[in-house]
């Protein structure tokens, strides 16, 4: 179902994260930026690849690889160091669980102020918020400040937001792992139905290999900040499980 | 100018999702609590009750003072309302990124426009308050005259300069917590070497100092609000202090764009 249009392009993506042994430090070298030292770590080091509209991707690797700091690049909350990153497309992301809510707002003042950041009308937002409520099973919940919410919760109402919202390229970042396994396999079907129905391109990182291959034709390893691996998931799957990557 | 032009645009183009921002800031704040918006009302109520009681009631000061033929409390409520607008800022305001961190880290939103939607819902609970100043005007026998007219001149230079603050201030906060504390340290000496509980005008100090006190922002707004509701002065008639007042608005917005410049691509990263 993947057509040919490019929709994300990294090419030779770098991103160095600054490590200050305490804030103090951080906040001088805001002024003093040649004084003050640092111990670099290159989260991504030269990353290049591209996915097409469509495509189904999953990113494996160890803790610390690089895999979200690349999701979060394509989201748009981080800034590659070098490089260039082109996304064409609304992306929807579930980044490290959360949806990013207003822990002080109810669960349906945040569906209606993540809707509106995400550029919808109120009256598209007032259909779509029986679905999401439905979608996510808070039940009474929904009208209680998200603070109060379980993290199983947060990761249900973040989820059923982002499906319902129209998704162009759905970022995946570990957000099922919280939830139980119905609520996932219902999350993973409706993934599945966006994705052959609207052409959704999915960016799916997990540590539950067999989730991931059921989901995604190529995948992608990372050690280190690099793409060690690009191709068929299958041999992702392998290399990644043989720990020869 | 660039980067100034950038963030104008963003502004536009985020312009509906800003209204709603500032809304849901406002229900936030006041939704927790049984009293709801009483709270915006009781807190500055208490204030200016303490200081009318030390300074009227306790030092006297009624008797000595000349507040242009107006009781204490009235002259002194001119320059303290719009204090309660400020301190929030100052303190808030330096917190907005930290405190709307989710809009930073976890969707793409143009982290300029943060400053800006928190002075808003600001502002609106100053506009309330001023409402509420006027009635108390009314009830002391003075009617709203055409001086009036300036007030909506005077919130824009003194939202100007805060949202200008909060853009300089937020971004350094992200970077270390130390500035913040620091931001929170200082708000108490602001108000006591600012021009609210006294007159610049009528201080007898050397004019280098006089001219240092006037630079003071603070100082401007105040004595722009007392000017309306006590002195009947037009803002046309202190050319020089206008004067003062934008000149450190543009250095205060040159730091801000000095610092967004160089901080917003790593803010996500530090928050």
């Amino acid at each position: 179902m993947s057509s040919d249009k490019v929709v994300i392009r990294f090419s030779h993506v770098k991103k160095l994260y600054k490590l200050f042994p305490n804030d103090k430090r951080r906040l001088m070298s805001v002024f003093f930026p040649k004084r003050v030292n640092y111990h670099a770590k290159w989260a991504v080091n030269d990353v290049s690849f591209e996915i097409r509209q469509g495509e189904s991707v999953a990113i494996f690797g160890v803790n610390g690889a690089g895999k979200s700091t690349v999701l979060k690049m394509i989201t748009g909350v981080a800034f590659p160091t070098e490089g260039w990153i082109d996304v064409d497309g609304r992306v929807s992301a579930l980044l490290e669980l959360t949806a990013g809510f207003d822990s002080e707002l109810t669960g349906r003042e945040n569906i209606y102020l993540k809707c509106q950041l995400m550029g919808m009308k109120d009256n598209e937002i007032s259909e779509a918020e029986q679905s999401i409520v439905d979608f996510a099973e808070i039940g009474e919940y929904i009208d209680q400040p998200t603070r109060t919410y379980s993290s199983g919760m947060l990761a249900r109402l973040g989820f059923a937001i982002n499906v319902n919202t129209e998704p162009e390229i759905f970022i995946v970042d570990e957000a099922l792992s919280t939830g139980d396994s119905r609520f996932q396999e219902k999350c993973l079907l409706r993934v599945q139905e966006i994705i052959e129905r609207d052409n959704v391109t999915l960016l799916f990182v997990t540590h539950n290999i067999g989730t991931a291959v059921k989901f995604c034709r190529r995948g992608l390893v990372m050690k280190l900040g690099k793409v060690t691996f690009d191709g068929p998931i299958k041999e992702a799957q392998r290399l990644y499980e043989g720990g020869d990557y | 100018m660039r980067t100034f032009l950038k963030i104008i645009g963003q502004h536009i183009t985020w312009r509906h999702q800003l209204l709603k921002l500032a809304r849901a800031d406002i229900v936030k704040t006041y939704s927790g609590a049984a009293l709801g918006w009483a709270w915006a009302v009781i807190k500055p109520a208490v204030t200016i009750f303490v200081f009318w009681f030390a300074f009227d009631v306790g030092l006297r000061l009624n008797r000595g003072g000349d507040y242009n033929g107006y009781p204490f409390i009235l002259w002194f409520m001119a320059g303290m309302m719009p204090w309660f607008f400020m301190q929030e800022m100052f303190t808030e305001g330096a917190n907005a990124l930290r405190q709307y961190n989710y809009l930073v880290t976890k969707m793409r939103f143009p982290i300029a426009t943060i400053p800006t939607f928190v002075a808003l819902s600001k502002l609106l609970v100053h506009i309330i308050l001023m409402g509420i100043t006027v009635l108390f005007f009314l009830a002391y026998g003075f009617k709203p005259d055409i001086y009036l007219l300036q007030l909506p001149l005077y919130m824009v230079c003194m939202w100007l300069f805060f949202v200008e603050w909060a853009q300089f201030a937020s971004l350094l906060t992200c970077m270390s917590k130390d500035f913040y504390n620091l931001v929170g340290a200082m708000v108490q000496a602001l108000f006591w070497l600012s021009g609210i509980l006294y007159d610049v005008h009528t201080m007898h100090v050397p004019e280098w100092l006089h001219i240092i006190l006037l630079c003071n922002p603070i100082t401007f707004v105040a004595n722009g609000y007392r000017n309306i509701f006590i002195y009947k002065v037009w803002i046309w008639q202190q050319p020089m202090e206008f004067l003062y007042f934008i000149i450190v608005l543009a250095i205060m917005t040159g730091l801000a764009l000095w610092a967004y410049r160089k901080l917003y691509r790593e803010i996500p990263d530090v928050l």
